[in-house]
């Protein structure tokens, strides 16, 4: 049975394989296999869409993050800015 | 205090002062979601603004140098992971896949308690604006741990490639591949659960 096994990943397994698809090209019997997977089974093909969901969400703008205003990162604090406009006054003068 | 303005006339223009108020937050943020730490991002900016002091910038205009910083920051953030890498962390030391995972049934089905597939959108469009997805997202970031969080980020926010990433972190292509898989299907979960689940289940962050 072993070249079954082999022949059709398990779903965590398939967690893995999608996982490397995102970062380099797999062999084309790797890719074969992930393809006949993704046809028969609804839960990896949804993890699969959310892999990629993820990435196009953090990926829309590097700046993003920085421009959605979230209570948690406010900014800087007013005595960091006084303290950093010090390091770039004397460092310039 | 000394007075600031007092810049403003030299030759070469420079305000620390405005460049504080233009970019200093959005640089903060900036460091801050990918250092996770807020004392090493306040510095991450001030070494940013020195470098940028250093440097000759051709292009002019407030998005052109924010850019500009920005890809300074970039670089300070990188080599503030490799003095970081010098100290390994246990928490996530890079093994093989672990024998027990929540997410499996004994012969490798998904769990059906999981988290599960349903509630995510198609198309990323609907989520850009809601400022309560990116509040969860990055709360669930801060869950990953530290070196994954890191290789993270460098992966998916900054799109750099993985022999890049192995150089710079001085990991090898097996470990990187773990640790990546670990956080996406950990922040996976964690959205799964505190976001987009939330309609059914209204689990509290």
């Amino acid at each position: 049975m072993s070249w079954l096994a082999h022949l059709f990943p398990t779903c965590q397994e398939m967690s893995r394989l999608l996982s490397d698809t995102m970062d380099r090209r797999l062999p084309w019997h790797v890719r074969m296999r992930i393809r006949i997977h993704l046809r028969m089974c609804e839960v990896c093909k949804g993890y699969h869409h959310q892999l990629i969901l993820l990435r196009s969400l953090l990926r829309r703008s590097p700046a993003q993050h920085s421009k959605q205003g979230s209570t948690r990162q406010a900014g800087l604090s007013a005595e960091a800015k006084e303290r950093i406009r010090r390091a770039l006054d004397s460092s310039h003068s | 205090m000394r007075e600031s303005f007092g810049n403003m006339g030299d030759v070469t223009g420079f305000d620390s002062q405005r460049w504080i108020d233009e970019h200093g937050d959005a640089l903060y943020r900036f460091a801050l979601v990918r250092v996770r730490d807020a004392n090493a991002a306040e510095d991450l900016v001030q070494e940013t603004f020195l470098a940028a002091l250093q440097g000759a910038r051709r292009e002019s205009g407030e998005a052109a140098e924010r850019r500009w910083m920005i890809g300074i920051i970039k670089h300070k953030i990188v080599d503030h992971f490799r003095r970081m890498a010098r100290e390994p962390l246990r928490e996530d030391h890079p093994a093989n896949l672990p024998a027990a995972d929540g997410d499996f049934i004994a012969d490798g089905h998904w769990n059906p308690e999981g988290a599960a597939i349903h509630g995510w959108p198609d198309k990323p469009d609907e989520l850009l604006e809601r400022k309560q997805f990116w509040d969860t997202l990055a709360v669930c970031l801060d869950k990953l741990p530290p070196r994954t969080a890191q290789v993270f980020t460098l992966r998916e926010m900054d799109e750099m490639d993985t022999d890049e990433i192995c150089r710079l972190l001085c990991l090898t292509h097996t470990n990187l591949g773990v640790m990546l898989y670990r956080a996406r299907k950990q922040l996976r979960n964690c959205l799964s659960v505190h976001y987009f689940g939330q309609a059914e289940e209204g689990t509290p962050l």
